[in-house]
């Protein structure tokens, strides 16, 4: 069936950090800057990110405990 | 692509404060898994892939907002990027209704 997940309001990044991270890079390439939407939706994504690698690391970790144990 | 620039310092925003900071990234492991610890280097990896993730993201939405003669990057270029580059949909911001 049909999953519905939804982000919590909380904002991962420093958001300020993050909004003059994006503003360097848009400024050089002669855009304006974005809309907090852009950054808080990125900020979701690295969150998510992070989260992906982390939970493949646990995994490969406890893999390499395993094998010690052998 | 940001390889071999060493530091991530150009994470620093605002008046040096980082975009993630190491208590922050503790924070998330812990929501992952209780049991897990990270080496210090692999928390600087971690800090240093983030931040080529969002210079990664800028970069390729700047060039789709140019693509559509925009002056400014939209929610939707971004959304686009990530479905795109990592097959991944964040919800919530507004654009859910057009998705099947």
């Amino acid at each position: 069936g049909t999953q519905i997940r939804s982000c919590k309001d909380e904002v991962f990044l420093n958001l300020p950090a993050l909004q003059a991270r994006i503003r360097a890079i848009t400024t050089e390439r002669g855009l304006e800057e974005p809309s907090q939407d852009v950054a808080v939706l990125i900020s979701h994504a690295c969150q998510e990110r992070l989260k992906n690698i982390v939970e493949k690391l646990a995994v490969i970790a406890e893999h390499r405990i395993d094998v010690i144990k052998l | 692509s940001a390889a071999g620039k060493g530091n991530h310092s150009s994470a620093v925003g605002t008046e040096n404060t980082p975009m993630l900071t190491k208590p922050r990234l503790t924070e998330l492991v812990r929501e992952v898994d209780t049991t897990t610890q990270l080496d210090e280097d692999v928390e600087e990896l971690l800090l240093q892939i983030i931040d080529d993730f969002v210079e990664d993201t800028v970069k390729s939405t700047s060039a789709f907002a140019k693509h559509r003669k925009a002056n400014k990057i939209e929610v939707r270029d971004v959304q686009l990027h990530f479905e795109r580059k990592y097959n991944m949909w964040i919800p919530g911001f507004g654009t859910d209704e057009l998705r099947p």
